[in-house]
């Protein structure tokens, strides 16, 4: 179930919720957070409850105010309102409990990975073996390496391991996957389900949807410094990633079929848009996939290729951000947005 | 991790860090060993006549020092600074035990260690091209004392420049106006007796007069230095507690 900025937690058992510990106290609660810069409004009265063990995903376009929020819990800025961690003020958390991974972060480029992992963990009173956490990161094969030689990718996986080298019970990754291959995200996956399987709490922000939809129990979207939905993935997708959809791919002849045809061999059923390959079919449940085969076919349409789709996050992102993309527009779009979630 | 474990680990990662910028240590060293051999040996100093270098030779070992008890510490502490807040390392360390005291404490050792090196070399280098006889007396141990202190100074001072200025470059360019002033005149190369008397408050102003006239007694014209230490360390207690307060925290 999706909730407006004002309800925090869901009515409905999130999923996800047998890695929580029921009837404990949130690790991260905030309540009317404010934060400005100057005339700019970051956060505009945040609302936001991260459960223990939870993997808590913040998504949301540039701007928003997702790292501002990182920034306030984890006391690296200063906001109005209540903000607790740990049922404390962001600052007053033993720190030994938090790990964090700033979303711009570039540590000393002449120390190898093995020695900033041993830095950052040289820090604390206790710290997780350095080639084990490199071992996790998957950076274990250039652990000699200066960290200025490395790539982006293997940058960013040594950044990922001095967020978990004190093995913290509330982990902030602010953006950890950018710049990393697919094979070293699946890595930071993996790394991140096990982190969360083991209870250890993770308030995740990224850009990658897929990513946020995996491993996310719940997610909170961020627009102009405000929440404006929260819920499980399946739960917002459910509500807001409306209908799916089977794209038919038509080849050189898709300026020449005629769409209302094909809405009305359907009856009306499903809704019928041109797009620059073909066609799409909005409201195409798996069950009525034979019958719009069928409706193709009796308006005389000879298709190359179908996909279906269910709808995803990334749906649900960009209806609620009002960057819905408009292939006909040739780009994104200001489209209509759910003003009634705020 | 005790405080002290907190700070020889930040110690080590920024001394092994500095020592594998080759171009930063070259420089760190080669720098006053130019102000030396053009100074000392190739414009020399004349005793008998007038000008910039009219005193023996010896009275100008402490501006020799001064070259990098000044100018490292500033310029070193506040790029690193600087760095620090580009690369988003302080918001990381906000999140970890080590406190800003601590990271000054850290980044002054360094700065200690890179400087009492360059301290010797340029002793040597000023024995090796200059006329100078420095008097050797038991005092002379505390010569590597006043070295300390001011470094200390200096890094807390470094430390404000590197918070005040919003870049790199802003921060050498703050350094280098408030080293060069400083170099000059706080009894180092330029004596009173070149100033004009309204002037000479700033010279008893500048934290450098006591570190010049506290090595100079030492080592050219054996003198009380208590004083002067007493005065340096006081300073340097006060701008190592702003600099710490200084580093920033938060944006």
């Amino acid at each position: 179930m999706n909730e407006t900025a004002a309800a925090s937690a869901p009515d409905a058992e999130p999923e996800g919720a047998d890695r929580r510990e029921a009837g404990t106290e949130p690790v991260v609660a905030g309540d009317g957070v404010r934060k400005s810069y100057g005339d700019v409004v970051a956060l505009d009265g945040v609302e936001v409850r991260v459960e223990p063990g939870e993997v808590f995903g913040l998504i949301g376009p540039n701007g928003a105010g997702k790292t501002t929020l990182v920034r306030a819990l984890t006391g690296t800025t200063d906001a109005e309102g209540v903000l607790e961690v740990f049922g404390v003020p962001p600052t007053e958390v033993d720190p030994q409990r938090v790990g964090l991974l700033p979303q711009s972060f570039d540590p000393p480029e002449r120390l190898t990975a093995t020695e900033l992992v041993d830095y950052y963990g040289g820090l604390y009173d206790a710290a997780r073996d350095t080639d084990a956490v490199l071992r996790d990161v998957g950076m274990a094969d250039d652990a000699d390496a200066w960290y200025e030689t490395l790539s982006g990718g293997q940058k960013r996986r040594t950044c990922v391991a001095t967020a978990i080298v004190n093995d913290p019970d509330l982990l902030f990754l602010d953006e950890p996957t950018t710049g990393i291959d697919p094979a070293g995200r699946r890595s930071i996956h993996r790394l991140i389900e096990r982190l969360a399987d083991d209870g250890t709490t993770v308030f995740l922000t990224s850009h990658a949807m897929d990513e946020v939809e995996r491993l996310a129990d719940r997610v909170a979207l961020l627009r102009d410094g405000a929440v404006v939905a929260v819920g499980a993935p399946d739960d917002l997708i459910a509500e807001h990633g409306g209908d799916p959809r089977l794209e038919v791919t038509l080849g050189e002849a898709a300026a020449e079929v005629d769409a209302e045809a094909v809405t009305a061999a359907l009856s009306g059923r499903a809704a019928v848009e041109s797009t620059r390959k073909g066609l799409r079919i909005v409201g195409v449940r798996p069950e009525d996939i034979g019958d719009a085969v069928d409706a193709l076919e009796a308006a005389g349409v000879a298709f190359e290729s179908l996909a279906w789709s269910e709808p995803s996050l990334e749906d649900v992102y960009l209806r609620l951000t009002g960057e819905e993309y408009s292939p006909l527009a040739g780009g994104f779009d200001e489209a209509e947005t759910e003003e009634g979630d705020r | 991790m005790t405080r002290a474990g907190r700070i020889a680990t930040e110690a080590s990662a920024a001394a092994r860090s500095f020592l594998r910028r080759r171009t930063a240590v070259f420089f760190t060293f080669f720098f006053p060993v130019i102000l030396v051999v053009i100074f000392g040996a190739l414009v020399q100093t004349q005793p008998t006549g007038g000008g910039l270098f009219a005193e023996p030779a010896g009275y100008y070992i402490p501006g020799y020092l001064a070259v990098v008890v000044l100018f490292t510490p500033l310029s070193r502490v506040g790029s690193e600074i600087a760095r620090h807040r580009d690369g988003g390392r302080f918001e990381k360390l906000a999140t970890t035990p080590l406190s800003r005291t601590e990271w000054l404490l850290a980044h002054t050792l360094v700065n200690i260690a890179i400087i009492g090196a360059a301290s010797l070399l340029i002793l040597g280098l000023v024995l090796a091209v200059t006329d100078a006889e420095p008097v050797v007396s038991p005092a002379l141990a505390v010569l590597p004392v006043f070295v300390v202190v001011a470094v200390a100074l200096f890094c807390g001072l470094g430390s404000l420049l590197g918070a005040l200025a919003d870049s790199q470059d802003g921060v050498i360019a703050a350094s280098n106006t408030v080293a060069l002033p400083l170099l000059f005149l706080s009894e180092t190369f330029v004596s009173p007796a070149l100033l004009p008397e309204w002037f000479l408050p700033a010279v008893a102003a500048s934290p450098l007069t006591y570190f010049a006239r506290g090595t100079r007694a030492i080592v050219f014209e054996p003198g009380p230095w208590l004083g002067d230490l007493a005065v340096l360390s006081v300073l340097a207690v006060a701008f190592l507690a702003l600099g710490a307060y200084a580093v920033p925290q938060t944006d």
